[in-house]
């Protein structure tokens, strides 16, 4: 396996907070990285600076063997890289099946005149993304609402047509800023059979989330943010008997984490 | 062309004379700006009603000019007191194009109040200085300029006091540079904007008094002007105040020059002309403020 | 469905001189159909793309004088005066459109309200261009293959043929992908961003395209008035712009296009009193953007909304 997402001494800082201090992470192709940490330790910024929506003050980020450090963000989306917000980003005032269909648009080959013109490239491109929208709106559940403005969505219902939205153009890699935040437990549990599902066919993630049960049962590799440092990286079991991110993170003692390990077995 | 010097010197002081009054009308719109986000429209119009209100004031004060511009200013600030609780304090922050918008309407009803009340004929205005003034070698500068040019100096003076060491200065300063975290600390931004609004209005209270001896006064003088501070308000950088008191002089300086040695057409232009090649090289304007997050 | 009404009355509004042989009516149609594409244009940049402009008072007078001046000084043509207009149009709003859209929508607004001051200076002052306050009067009515649009019957035609021709291309525009394309841009740019799509092009072209619109518009209304001169440049026609943007609902075409016919009459039912017909405008604006912000077609869609959460209930 290869590293599709390679970001190396990452650095940036606002007015004197360090917001990011030498963060260096690799997301392997085909697997489903986690990004954890406690509040502001770095890592909505992290995904700003990769996704360039913040410009860095040092470091390198290489996306597919692409060096992209420093682009802007539309160049970085097209390169295969979507994100999501944490503060949950939609169309409000637009359909569901219009939300979904403007995150693709840009990947397909119908240049402006042929949208102007309505040409056939232009309807089979728009089908195309249809039938996407419509497997997608099925995978989070809120088929009943595809004609429906998302405005009217519940915080969570939100959260999901944001992710379904990152995932309508199949891209390289995936970067969630907290996914289920505000997301009903049983709904959870889907989303992650789902994630887990679409990771087997081939989709790469990175996924940012206070929520441990999710992060421990999806995610292959885990790396641990504290303060703008990387301050531990490994498997989620490795991640759960670190005594520096139990302490930092979680709070816990190794022996409670142990006994809720055994708990949880 | 050989440069007279002492019309150059003619041409400086008339422009700072020129620049402090702008001054005063952009660094009420960079406080709204500042404290509530919007722009409002009618500003200008404050300017023209504290005129008239001079106008009004120094016959009843026996042409006393110092009574007169208090009330001037008073009567002002009770506009802009007015315009706040019935309309600004209805908006939400970051409702920009609608702020533009009702007061766009507001500024286009004042002016047609004013004109169908008082007609469009120009009006003098005369104080207890008439047309006195100094004279330095050839250069005759009339006391009422004077007198403006220190009101507005002392304007600021005071505006600088206000919003360094009084409670609800600092309140202001607060909300301007980071409005979540001035809510968490209990700073309440309601009266806080009521407080900018008012204090907005006076300052163009004072200018519009202060002109009313050196310009005609007519219902229409306030929009140019407004143009010019708009203008200023993004040269200095929106909602930095030293910032559009530093723009405003240097634009009455400017203008002043052009002026005097152009077509009149160069002088109106050079605002223009200056906020482009500004945002140009500086997108946020000459002073910049902190930016936002998206995430 | 509504593709169809709108051909009935375009097919309707191109039989009015038959109609009537009041030049005072077809004149106040000719207003009409101007100031609707007018408006349409401004829709375009403030309704879809969020941008408001005030620049658009700017390009009607550029696009007036453009026109007048291709004829009068230049010894050209009026089809070629109209189609001069809006090239000279979209490449002075590329110019301001570019600096300014890389700052904020605050700059943007106050770029193109000192824009639209600019050209009025110009109007008035620069004298040997413009012929200053004097204006260019006595402009001569265009003809084609012959036939001359001598009356104001007959230029009605010409008014009609344009405004159809625009609000047709308008139409194309604004229900394809790229005008929903603005509307997103509007709604949450960083998503945007964040999906591939770089909104400086999207928005600079819809500016250019409304300022081409719109200086176009401006030439064919000059040749109806017959003159040219700064009034040409009353911020009166912005307001009106504005308010039969504001009333049909900002972001909605047939709303403002059915705003367009319907308010353009209004002035002329105010014409008792210039004074009070601006007030009247500046309460409409006040009491519109408290009452209804989003505008009549807005109101019908909140409560087409209101009905659909109903139904999922
Ligand atoms: N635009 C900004 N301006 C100033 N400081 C910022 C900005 N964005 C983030 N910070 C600071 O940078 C640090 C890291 O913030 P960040 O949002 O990346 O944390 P986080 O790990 O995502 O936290 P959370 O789990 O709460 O989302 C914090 O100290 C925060 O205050
Ligand atoms: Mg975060």
């Amino acid at each position: 396996m290869s590293a599709i997402l390679q970001v190396t001494e990452l650095r940036k800082s606002y007015a004197g907070v360090h917001a990011l201090d030498g963060v260096s992470l690799a997301v392997e192709a085909g697997s489903i990285t986690g990004l954890i940490g406690p509040n502001g330790s770095g890592k909505s910024t992290a995904i700003d600076c990769i996704s360039g929506f913040q410009k860095l003050d040092g470091g390198k980020v290489v996306l597919a063997g692409n060096d992209i450090t420093g682009q802007p963000a539309h160049h970085i989306a097209r390169a295969g890289l979507m994100r999501t917000f944490q503060t949950v980003r939609i169309y409000e005032r637009l359909s569901l099946r219009d939300n979904l269909a403007i995150a693709a648009q840009q990947f397909d080959p119908a240049t402006w005149l042929d949208e102007f013109l309505r040409t056939r490239r232009y309807r089979q491109a728009v089908d195309k993304a249809e039938v996407r929208a419509r497997e997608l709106v099925e995978l989070i559940g809120l088929k009943r609402y595809w004609e429906i403005e998302t405005g009217i969505l519940s915080y969570g219902q939100k959260k999901l047509v944001a992710l379904a939205a990152a995932l309508m153009p199949h891209p390289k890699i995936v970067v969630l800023d907290e996914p289920v935040a505000g997301v009903n437990p049983t709904r959870i549990r889907e989303i992650e059979v789902a994630l887990a599902e679409l990771n087997r066919a081939g989709e790469t993630f990175l996924i940012v989330e206070h929520n441990v049960e999710f992060i421990t049962n999806l995610c292959h590799r885990v790396i641990v943010l504290d303060q703008g440092k990387k301050l531990a990286e490994g498997t989620a079991a490795e991640i759960h008997t670190d005594a520096r991110v139990l302490e930092a993170y979680l709070g816990m003692t190794p022996e409670m984490a142990e006994a809720e390990m055994r708990g949880a077995a | 062309m050989t440069v007279d010097a002492v019309y150059l010197l003619q041409l400086t002081l008339n422009g700072i004379t020129l620049g402090l009054i702008y001054a005063l009308i952009a660094v009420g719109l960079s406080l709204i700006f500042g404290v509530m986000e919007i722009i409002n429209f009618a500003h200008g119009e404050l300017l023209m009603l504290g005129a008239f209100a001079m106008t009004f004031a120094l016959p009843v004060m026996g042409l006393l000019y110092w009574p007169s511009l208090a009330v001037a200013i008073l009567a002002i600030m009770l506009v802009g007191l007015v315009i706040y609780e019935v309309l600004l304090a209805r908006l939400k922050p970051d409702e920009f194009e609608r702020s533009i918008l009702i007061t766009l309407g507001l500024s286009i009803i004042i002016i047609h109040v004013m004109q169908y009340l008082f007609t469009a004929t120009p009006r003098m205005v005369d104080t207890q200085y008439g047309f006195e003034g100094v004279s330095i070698g050839s250069i005759r500068i009339t006391w009422t300029r004077i007198i403006g040019a220190v009101a507005a100096a002392a304007a600021f003076g005071g505006l600088y006091v206000v919003l360094r060491h009084t409670q609800f200065g600092r309140a202001m300063r607060a909300i301007a540079q980071n409005r979540e975290a001035a809510l968490m600390v209990g700073i309440r931004p309601r009266v806080v904007a009521r407080n900018a609004v008012v204090l907005a209005a006076g300052l163009c209270g004072l200018a519009g008094a202060a002109i009313s001896p050196i310009q005609l006064v007519t219902p229409y003088m306030g929009q140019f002007l407004i143009f010019k501070a708009f203008a200023l308000v993004i040269i200095g950088g929106l909602g930095n105040i030293p910032g559009a008191i530093v723009a405003a002089i240097a634009l009455g300086l400017i203008e002043s020059w052009i002026g005097g040695f152009y077509e009149i057409i160069w002088q109106e232009a050079a605002v223009f002309v200056i906020m482009i090649a500004i945002l140009f090289v500086r997108p946020d304007g000459l002073f910049k403020r902190g930016g936002m997050r998206v995430g | 469905m509504k593709l169809a009404i709108a051909l009935v009355a375009a097919l309707a509004f191109a039989a009015l001189p038959l109609m009537t042989s009041s030049n005072y009516i077809i004149g106040v149609g000719i207003s009409a159909l101007i100031f609707t594409v007018a408006a349409a244009a401004l829709n375009l940049i403030y309704g879809f793309t969020g941008l408001l402009s005030f620049a658009q008072l700017g390009f009607w007078g550029i696009g007036g004088y453009v026109t007048a001046l291709t004829v009068v000084t230049f010894g050209g043509n009026f089809w070629w005066g109209v189609l001069w207009a809006a090239l000279i149009n979209a490449v002075v709003a590329l110019a301001i459109g570019y600096p300014t859209l890389r700052t904020n929508r605050h700059a943007f607004v106050i770029m193109t309200l000192t824009f639209a001051l600019l050209v009025t200076l110009i109007a008035r002052d620069w004298v040997d261009l413009t012929r200053g306050p004097l204006g260019i009067p006595n402009l001569p009515k265009p003809s084609a293959f012959g036939y001359h649009f001598g009356t104001t019957g007959q230029y009605y035609w010409v008014a009609w043929a344009f405004s159809v021709a625009m609000l047709g291309f308008l139409y194309a525009l604004c229900s394809s992908r790229i005008g929903r394309t603005l509307v997103a841009i509007k709604q949450n740019e960083p998503l945007v961003r964040a999906q591939g799509i770089a909104p400086m092009p999207y928005k600079l072209s819809a500016f250019a395209i409304s300022a081409a619109v719109t200086g176009a518009a401006g030439g064919v209304f000059t040749f109806h008035l017959g003159i040219i001169d700064p009034l040409f440049l009353d911020f009166y026609y912005m307001q009106t712009f504005l308010i039969i943007v504001i009333i049909g609902g900002a972001g909605s075409f047939w709303g403002v296009i059915a705003a367009g016919i319907a308010l353009s009459a209004l002035p002329e039912v105010l014409r008792f009193s210039a004074d009070f017909r601006m007030i009247i405008y500046g309460v409409i604006l006040v009491v519109a953007m408290f009452v209804m912000p989003t505008g009549v077609a807005g109101w019908l869609r909140e409560r087409q909304l209101a009905r659909m959460r109903e139904q999922l209930r």
